[in-house]
């Protein structure tokens, strides 16, 4: 299995949804806490393991605005994990799932420096490395009802433009939709290979006109019809 | 990237350490005269000794949750930091030993004492090493990730110990050996070359852009909002940034204390002003190494707005 | 299938939860007004986790980012934690308090209101923010007997409520939403966030998959415009020039839903066409009949006669001029729409130079509307019946529909600019059909709702009608018989006539002002009016501290209800803590906005799932308590005594009329009725069952054209909805408006107002068809040298002053950028992320600049109410939201721009209903001198609460110890390399 995230630049609104549902479970998740400096104090700081950032593509006027979630890759040739000394990350052998294990993470951020898209934050308080675990504490998590077994991001995305998957099956949701789609890694010529894989913004529907040639400057006068109340 | 202070200091102390070591060894066993006397050996000894302990005791206070450090040595298999911890701690007995031959048996060392100091010699030079492959093998950075910077690396850390080594043995001797002031002469010429030839290189434009980063590789691409107003640890660690004219200006003063001053103090034939020279290289090896980290530009810049690493 | 289905479920995990600790709980979300069904997990009494409801109608499981840092604002170092009374000898605005009992609290407050009920009732002026339980405090007001009453709507969005409810008997904002399932054609006005927020984004995702087109005109293109297929980039309020423009294309094509108009709407109706006297534009009426008025007239073609325009099976010319027998001449409204919409003025070219659409977009969305509506009509085979009793076989869908908000609704004009948006879904034939625009129960309603608002007042005696209500011409104004406002918000005066919500943000200016009279106690619930939803903030917080020469304040005495340390709790005098919303019963209700969807009824209701660790008290309960105390006679047995034990008593068993109560679900003895129904004694625990909700769906020959079908209206009329099951005809031409404009020409037989300015407000802008003017505080600065409009926008993130204390929200953004399109501001020699002083008619501020391609050349904005007094919302003295962060409102005035003539004293508002025109705003910019940085005004830092625990310097929340995923040390030291 290969599990991962597909992300949506299509439809996401940049509403943060995504990253306040993986704070809030994952603060008192396998990882957790998510601990923040300076909470309510000047430049509040805090370890997040999904971060919105948007982009404005193309120059004014005819810009178009691309919001892009950004969580762990998941990535098949991770070297956040084959650069830590400690064996605190890894990547498991079952689903491809890269995590930290906390009660090992000696803190020294070699992982976070080895990461390209930014997926690993420092907690500031327990000084060990944090990042996304997929929600591996619901994914498998037999108590909870089926359709809740995703991570708390996707369950919560108002304009789903998360989808979770294992992109080795060629049936499964995700699959299908980076064929449709034509799903694009970020930053591919690094070769991390990174599985969460995002779907280019659509191109616009062609709507017709109305053909007027018809009607036109011919009609001059409105003409009453008969129409019944 | 972010400057960890504990990170330069440990790489340049340990760095002169290992290339003073190796050089001293490398001396030592090839019969140079002037080495065959233990209170050089042992003081060059023991400063190795001293330099490389303190470097690695520095690095361990960059860590957030130290009581971890141990584990380290773990994942020997595929970290360059693991390795690196490994043959740090491989090292020390093997230098011990040596430096216990010479204490116990003086500068005649037997098979057993020779092999410990050769193989001392190594691991300092394959530490060096791995410590710089660390860096080199971050595909991440651009400006690190290349042979270079071992060949920095092991360049410098010799030049500096060479310059420590031609200090201790003029001080404890009382006058400068030429061989081993030349030897600090070449590898001061080598540092700067590499050093030189690495900014060079650094200067081309190469690499990812917000382009690839994103995605739309078609168009211009710009940051409207990292999704938090105020830092976060990425910025921290990976937003370092420096006005353009100061790093020039650090880079002229990098050179010359590095380089210059020292090639020039050590043309004056003096074991007082080669020891300058060594403190001023090693102040310099620190600007360097400072400059090192300034410098390069991780590719989460891009997903924060920079064009290009 | 879902993804999860091939994924197995490993067990070799270990136990994450203990499950048997934790208790789940449902209720409502209000972490901002869309009211989401949340499914809170709670252990120890501490929150573990708070997801959206799947079952849940409004947001089907999905939750935003307010939503889901609820945790935070449950946690929040800035709650209140007992009732507060201002220190003797101390400043209002110095924030020193004594903390006192409950019991002493209530007591001063019954004093002072039983004593006002007593002598002069509207002395009490209550006005309540974004709160969601109207029905209770206006019933409250009602009951205490003072028309100073009224809730957000005037500085909200009173324009969309009035112009859809003036129209069409529902509207845009919580009226009504676009057929999300259906559209082909969506296009979104002026819309930020908006309180659909979830439901809003959930259907943007349908038309994406579909492939519909979506349509932004936003002059910022972020958020939803991000994800528009087109953006329209508009210069702010100027809306109407497009929209009328698009009509202009689409009557000169011919392009109209003749049937839709001559059956549902008013645009056949015979108009009186006699400018400049009495009776002109007026419907032509028969003859009354038994006392009733006469009926508007119709030319019937087949008949060839005059006939009552209501009647079914005539058939209504829609054009044309004909004379009545007495010969006045007659056109119907029709004609004057082809009159006033063919004009050049309309057309694309002029328009474009106008609002800044080029003339090809204009006309060519135009046509795309056209060829969807009518070229891609859509068919369900569902039989109705309509309003006469026929029965219909199909509901004939055309698939265009609109969104839209304060965009529109925060400018002067924006009344008629929402009317002008109306006429071109109705023009198109998209109301209340499949794929257009639903309403959403209780609405629609008969145009506009028979409610007016209350006018005499006498002790201790309710009210006879509500204080807010819907004037139809100018007897139903609260105005003396000189013509002087009854409310002190002067709502329903000449200044805004049809104010149908009130002016909430004049209240405190004409209190203090005296004018129209003096007040003795402002009592705010939930409204943060010392800071950002005030216009001209800093005058107004010296307003709130303004005293009289005998040293009394002007506004004796402030009691607020908050639940957190909010700015408006130090200028108060008397602070009731309230809980937060996981800790309180509470009802959306059916007599106010309820929850429904388009295809349901449904309203919910607000269950606790954590105890309290604070002396506070709801304020439903402090509401109920009050009414109690006070003897208010719905409260009271009829033979003496409290009726109500407390809130959730008094839900269950009130009843407006029989049957009818505040929860419309489970109602009957056993709780089996729906809508009208006995008081059921469970009712609370069978919302508790159904997971806080009650959703009734409406029969499939219920869901459409309800202004004119049968079953939905008798069903409405049931539930009342609505007074009768008379079809509700869409009013494109509003002859109701037309008696205001004439009691502006003096052509009244009626109430008429004697100042010229509103003579002239009256004739230009009480238009009985949608029109475009320049908005008001254009009209009276210098143009050029304010070149730039000023606007902002919701943050999806952030619900106004609300989430500044919530530890994670406030990460996302703690500091506010003025956003400017690039180019215009390298014109201007301004450099990214520089500082710079903006400057209004009113005041200026200095706030750092934010490039950005995706702007208006014309128009600057930012996030609002980021911007915090630092010591407030528990937040440190140097917060970045105090010493960088601004607030937009100082350059706003209440008032319009001074010229030194009589209108110097009228309202900043739109002049029909009185809506805080926010986005009117005019600015110019230029750069801070170096070293000048820091936002500007500042103002010293609040007080933390009497006893408050200093907000914690870090944080590290979880409700049980982590438990860790451990990796095997055999694995780490035998994996290799991959
Ligand atoms: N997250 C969140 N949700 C909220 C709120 C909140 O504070 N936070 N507040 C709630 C409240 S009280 C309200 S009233 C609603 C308001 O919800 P919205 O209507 O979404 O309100 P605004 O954010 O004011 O958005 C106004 C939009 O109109 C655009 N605009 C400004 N002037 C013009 C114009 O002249 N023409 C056009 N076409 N567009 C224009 C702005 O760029 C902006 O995008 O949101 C509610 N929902
Ligand atoms: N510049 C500018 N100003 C604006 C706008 C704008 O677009 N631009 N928008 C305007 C609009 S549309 C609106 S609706 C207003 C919003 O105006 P308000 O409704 O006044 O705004 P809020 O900031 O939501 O403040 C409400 C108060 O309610 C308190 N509160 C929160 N939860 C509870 C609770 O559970 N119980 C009680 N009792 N109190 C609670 C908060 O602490 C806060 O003090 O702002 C207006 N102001
Ligand atoms: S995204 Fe970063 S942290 Fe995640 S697997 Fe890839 S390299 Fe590792
Ligand atoms: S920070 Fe922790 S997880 Fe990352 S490389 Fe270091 S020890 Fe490994
Ligand atoms: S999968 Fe879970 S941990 Fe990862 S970003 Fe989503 S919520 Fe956060
Ligand atoms: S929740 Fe969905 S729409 Fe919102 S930011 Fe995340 S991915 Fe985008
Ligand atoms: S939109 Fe967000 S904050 Fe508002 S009710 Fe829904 S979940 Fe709560
Ligand atoms: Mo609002």
């Amino acid at each position: 299995m290969k599990l991962g995230l597909v992300v949506d630049l299509d439809t996401c609104v940049g509403c943060h949804g995504c990253a306040t549902a993986c704070k809030q479970w994952n603060t008192s998740g396998t990882i957790g806490p998510l601990s923040d400096k300076d909470p309510y104090g000047r430049d509040p700081n805090g370890a997040w393991l999904n971060r919105i950032r948007t982009y404005e593509v193309d120059d004014s006027p005819n810009s178009k605005t691309v919001n892009m979630p950004m969580s762990c890759m998941h990535c098949d040739n991770a070297a956040c994990v084959t650069v830590c000394p400690t064996g605190a990350s890894y990547k498991r052998e079952e689903d491809g799932i890269v995590l930290v294990d906390q009660d090992k993470c000696m803190g020294c951020n070699l992982c976070s420096w080895a990461c390209p898209y930014g997926a690993r934050e420092l907690d500031p308080q327990q000084g060990t490395m944090k990042k996304c675990t997929l929600c591996v504490d619901r994914i498998y998590d037999e108590k909870l009802p089926e359709d809740e077994r995703k991570p708390a991001c996707v369950m919560t995305c108002p304009t789903k433009s998360r989808v979770f998957g294992d992109f080795d099956d060629p049936d499964s949701e995700v699959s299908q939709l980076v064929r449709e789609r034509a799903g694009k890694q970020l930053m591919p010529e690094l070769g991390y290979n990174p599985v969460n894989t995002y779907l280019p913004p659509r191109n616009k529907p062609v709507v017709e006109t109305y053909d007027v040639s018809s009607v036109k400057n011919t009609v001059k006068k409105w003409v009453n019809k008969v129409i019944a109340r | 990237m972010h400057p960890a202070f504990s990170v330069l200091v440990f790489t340049v102390m340990s760095g002169a350490g290992y290339g003073l070591i190796t050089l001293m060894v490398i001396a030592h066993m090839s019969g140079l005269a002037q080495l065959q006397d233990s209170s050089t050996l042992l003081s060059g000894g023991i400063l190795a000794f001293l330099l490389i302990s303190g470097g690695l005791l520095s690095s361990t206070l960059h860590l957030a949750n130290p009581k971890n450090a141990w584990r380290s040595f773990s994942r020997f298999r595929t970290s360059w930091l693991s390795r690196e911890a490994v043959f740090a701690v491989l090292f020390y007995p093997f230098l011990l030993l040596y430096l216990f031959g010479i204490y116990s048996q003086g500068t005649e060392l037997n098979g057993f004492f020779q092999l410990m100091g050769t193989v001392a010699a190594i691991l300092a030079m394959v530490t060096l090493f791995c410590t710089s492959m660390i860096y080199a093998s971050l595909k991440t950075i651009r400006q690190w990730n290349s042979a270079l910077t071992p060949m920095n690396y092991l360049a410098l850390g010799l030049m500096s110990g060479s310059l420590l080594l031609a200090a201790v043995q003029g001080i404890v001797a009382g006058d400068l050996n030429g061989t081993l002031q030349n030897a600090a002469l070449g590898l001061v010429v080598l540092g700067s070359v590499t050093k030189l030839i690495y900014l060079f290189w650094i200067g081309k434009p190469q690499g990812s852009t917000i382009q690839t980063a994103t995605g739309f590789t078609q168009a211009s691409v710009r940051l409207l909002d990292q999704g938090h107003t105020s830092n976060s640890f990425l910025n921290d660690e990976f937003g370092y940034t420096v006005e353009a004219n100061k790093l020039l200006r650090l880079r002229g003063g990098m050179l010359l204390l590095a380089f210059v001053l020292p090639f020039i103090l050590l043309m004056l034939n003096s074991a007082a002003l080669t020891l300058i020279a060594a403190l001023l290289a090693i102040g310099g090896l620190l600007v360097e190494r400072w400059l090192f980290f300034a410098e390069a530009r991780h590719v989460v810049r891009l997903y924060h707005g920079d064009q290009r690493t | 299938m879902t993804s999860q289905a091939n994924i197995p479920v490993n067990s070799g995990l270990p136990v994450f939860e203990d499950r048997d600790k934790q208790e789940t709980r449902y209720t409502t979300c209000y972490m901002c007004a869309c009211r989401c069904g949340i499914k809170v997990t709670v252990e120890d009494n501490k929150v573990r986790f708070i997801q959206g409801n799947p079952n849940h109608p409004i947001n089907k499981g999905v939750l935003c980012a307010k939503g889901n840092s609820g945790i935070m604002k449950q946690y929040s170092p800035a709650k209140l934690s007992a009732p507060l009374l201002r220190k003797p000898g101390t400043e209002r605005g110095a924030g020193e308090f004594e903390e006192i009992s409950w019991e002493r609290a209530l007591d001063i407050l019954e004093k002072r209101l039983a004593n006002i009920r007593a002598t002069d009732p509207k002395k009490l002026a209550y006005f309540t923010g974004r709160d969601q339980m109207q029905a209770l405090t206006g019933m409250w007001a009602s009951q205490f007997g003072t028309i100073n009453w009224a809730a957000h709507g005037g500085f909200c969005s009173v324009n969309m409520a009035a112009g859809g409810l003036y129209t069409m008997g529902h509207a845009f904002w919580e009226f009504g939403d676009p057929d999300w399932d259906n559209t082909k054609y969506f296009m979104m006005w002026g819309v930020a966030e908006d309180h659909s927020s979830n439901p809003i984004k959930l259907g943007l995702k349908k038309l994406k998959e579909r492939g519909a087109k979506f349509v932004a005109v936003n002059p910022v293109r972020t958020g939803y415009q991000a994800i528009a297929d087109e953006w329209v980039s508009i210069r702010p309020g100027t809306d109407a020039v497009l929209a009328l423009s698009m009509v202009h294309v689409l009557l000169q094509h011919q392009l109209i839903d003749e049937e839709f108009l001559i059956r549902y709407t008013n645009s056949a109706q015979l108009v009186v066409n006699t400018p400049g006297q009495k009776g002109d534009g007026l419907f032509y009426r028969g003859p009354e009949k038994e006392g009733q008025a006469g009926q508007p007239q119709v030319w019937d073609l087949v008949k060839e006669a005059f006939v009552d325009a209501n009647l079914p099976d005539i058939n209504p010319a829609l054009f044309g001029e004909y004379t009545a027998p007495d010969g006045t001449p007659l056109r119907t409204a029709m004609n004057i729409m082809l009159d006033k919409y063919l004009d050049e003025q309309y057309a694309p070219e002029n328009a474009a130079k106008e609002c800044g659409v080029a003339a090809e977009d204009i006309e060519r969305m135009a046509l795309e509307m056209a060829h969807v509506a009518f070229k891609e009509s859509i068919t369900l085979d569902v039989e109705w019946t309509d309003w006469a009793g026929r029965k219909q076989d199909k509901f004939i869908g055309r698939p265009v529909s609109m969104h839209a908000m304060r965009g529109i609704s925060a400018h002067s004009n924006g009344f008629q600019t929402c009317r002008a948006i109306h006429l071109l879904q109705v023009l198109l034939g998209t109301i209340d059909c499949p794929g257009g625009h639903l309403a959403k129960p209780p609405f629609p309603k008969h145009v506009p709702p028979g409610i007016k608002p209350a006018k005499e007042m006498a002790p201790n005696t309710p009210l006879k009608s509500p204080p807010l209500g819907f004037p139809t011409c100018p007897e139903d104004l609260a105005i003396d018989a000189d013509g002087n406002p009854l409310r002190i918000d002067k709502a329903y005066s000449w200044d805004a006539p049809i104010s149908c919500h009130g002016l909430m943000h004049m209240v405190i200016s004409n209190a203090v002002k005296g004018d129209p009279y003096e007040i003795d106690t402002l009592m705010l619930f939930m409204a943060n009016m010392a800071w950002n939803s005030s216009m001209n903030t800093a005058q107004t917080m010296d307003m709130l501290c303004a005293k009289k020469e005998s040293g009394e304040y002007k506004i004796p005495f402030i009691v607020c209800s908050d639940a957190f340390n909010s700015e408006m709790v130090a200028y108060s005098d008397l602070v009731l803590p309230d809980t937060t919303y996981l800790e309180r019963y509470d009802t959306i209700s059916m007599l106010d906005r309820p929850i429904s969807e388009p295809h349901a009824a449904c309203d919910s209701v607000r269950i606790p799932v954590v105890k309290p660790d604070r002396d506070v008290m709801s304020w439903q309960e402090v509401m109920v308590e009050m009414a109690g105390r006070l003897g208010f006679p719905a409260f009271t047995k009829p033979e003496g005594g409290r009726k109500y034990e407390g809130y959730k008593d008094f839900i269950v068993n009130f009843e407006k009329e029989p049957g009818i109560g505040f929860l419309a679900g489970y109602r009957g003895k056993d709780g089996e009725k729906s809508l009208r129904g006995e008081p059921n004694p469970r009712q609370w625990e069978a919302y508790e069952e159904n997971e806080g909700f009650f959703e009734m769906h409406l029969q499939p020959n219920q869901r459409y054209m309800r202004h004119a079908n049968l079953d939905y209206l008798t069903l409405a009329k049931e539930a009342a909805w609505v007074g009768s099951t008379n079809q509700i005809v869409i009013e494109l031409y509003s002859e109701k408006l037309q008696t205001f404009r004439l009691a502006g020409q003096g052509l009244y037989d009626g109430p008429m107002p004697t100042e010229e300015h509103h003579k002239e407000r009256l004739v230009k802008y009480f238009d009985p068809l949608p029109t475009y003017y320049m908005p008001l505080e254009e009209q009276r600065i210098d143009r050029e040298e304010y070149p730039f409009h000023a606007v902002n926008q919701r943050p999806m993130f952030m619900y106004h002053s609300w989430d500044s204390q919530n530890a994670w929200l406030r990460q996302i953004m703690s500091q506010n950028y003025l956003f400017m399109n690039r180019i215009a501001a390298e014109k201007l020699g301004i450099d990214d992320l520089s500082w710079v002083w903006v400057e209004s008619h009113n005041g200026k501020i200095r706030v750092q600049i934010k490039y950005m391609e995706g702007t208006n050349e014309q128009t600057v904005w930012t996030w609002n109410a980021i911007a915090k007094r630092g010591g407030a919302w528990g937040l440190s003295d140097d917060a970045n939201e105090a010493t960088d962060g601004f607030l937009m409102n100082h350059l706003i005035s209440e008032l319009l721009p001074q010229k030194g003539d009589k209108i110097d004293r009228v309202t900043n508002s739109d002049p029909v209903t009185g809506q805080a025109a926010w986005y009117d705003l005019r600015v110019k910019i230029t750069p801070a001198a170096p070293g000048e940085t820091g936002a500007w005004p500042e103002f010293g830092p609040l007080k933390p609460q009497p006893n408050a625990k200093p907000s914690p310097q870090s944080l590290s929340y979880a409700t049980h110890e982590n438990v860790n995923l451990k990796r095997p040390m055999s694995d780490i030291l035998t994996r290799g390399e991959q």
